[in-house]
């Protein structure tokens, strides 16, 4: 899947990669190759631009350790992340719902 | 070309462009990156180059960073409400009739190319597509912008006899921005 497909929902796949706990760059971008199966064609360098928006927009905190004596960016989520995560979710669920019922001729259940 | 020098010379193409935290930070996943390519199997430059390719154009890395900076956005905001303190202070102007105070023409002059110059920076800052670029713009309006309203808020207490409220309001105005300035002043530096 390329950048373009994604417009709109990286910002939910890598809030949701930061789900389970802090991760630095390349971790977010690890665990997106593995939750999607590899099929992610992302540039790497953009993911990094990404993560500072979120933080930018409190989404997300940044804080530097120092790993094998290299500064480090590890990125986590904020209560704020974690709802709008959740909003995001939910969002794309019924999305799905509405576009496998529209594609398979049948109807879509009304959300609750 | 070796694999040391395709990195570095990726790296030095990001850092005469973005902050050293950010190239920090990038440094730091390139190399994750290629370490990934090494335990994959590849030789030293093929992992290298592996690397690069998926870390995409340094350009729209830049451009990426570059849209979040700091300082385009202080600048959008500050150009944004320079109609309002302006317009605030030539209602002041006008009803504290200016033309009569006892300002120097040269004063006068200097005040206004540096309105000017200010201008000009925030638009830089605002539209520029270089980060660098853009921050020392917006750190130097920044700048500018205290010492335009300092100007005018010392103008007001050394020749306005009596306060009338057009006045009061281009003060405030004028307070309010200083604030506002201040602190986007200290993430332009820091961002």
């Amino acid at each position: 899947m390329r950048g373009e497909e994604l417009k709109g929902h990286l910002d939910a796949l890598l809030l949701a990669a930061l789900e389970d706990g802090p991760r630095h760059g390349y971790a977010v971008i690890e665990a997106l190759r593995e939750t999607t199966g590899g099929r992610l064609d992302l540039p790497t360098g953009t993911i990094y631009p990404a993560l500072r928006r979120l933080e930018v927009a409190g989404l997300i905190t940044g804080s530097w350790s120092v790993v094998g004596g290299r500064r480090r960016r590890e990125y986590q989520l904020t209560s704020a992340g974690s709802r709008s995560l959740s909003g995001k979710r939910a969002g794309w669920q019924d999305f799905a719902a509405m576009i496998s019922g529209a594609l398979e001729g049948r109807p879509c259940p009304r959300p609750a | 070309m070796s694999q040391a020098s395709l990195i570095a010379d990726y790296l030095t193409v990001l850092s005469a462009q973005l902050p050293a935290p950010l190239v920090e930070e990038l440094a730091d996943g390139l190399d994750e990156t290629h370490q990934h390519y090494l335990t994959q199997g590849l030789t030293p430059g093929a992992a290298a180059c592996a690397a690069v390719a998926e870390f995409g154009e340094p350009q729209v890395i830049v451009a990426a960073f570059t849209r979040l900076s700091p300082a385009r956005h202080a600048a959008r905001r500050l150009l944004a409400a320079g109609p309002v303190v302006g317009g605030c202070w030539a209602a002041a102007l006008i009803t504290g009739r200016a033309w009569t105070w006892p300002v120097p023409a040269t004063v006068r002059l200097l005040f206004g190319a540096g309105l000017i110059t200010v201008i000009g920076l925030l638009a830089a800052a605002a539209f520029g597509r270089r980060y660098l670029s853009a921050r020392r713009a917006g750190a130097v309006a920044c700048a500018g912008i205290t010492v335009l309203d300092g100007v005018m808020l010392i103008a007001v207490v050394l020749a306005i006899p009596v306060l009338i409220w057009p006045v009061i309001l281009a003060a405030a105005a004028s307070a309010a921005r200083l604030t506002f300035t201040a602190q986007a002043l200290r993430a332009v530096l820091t961002g």
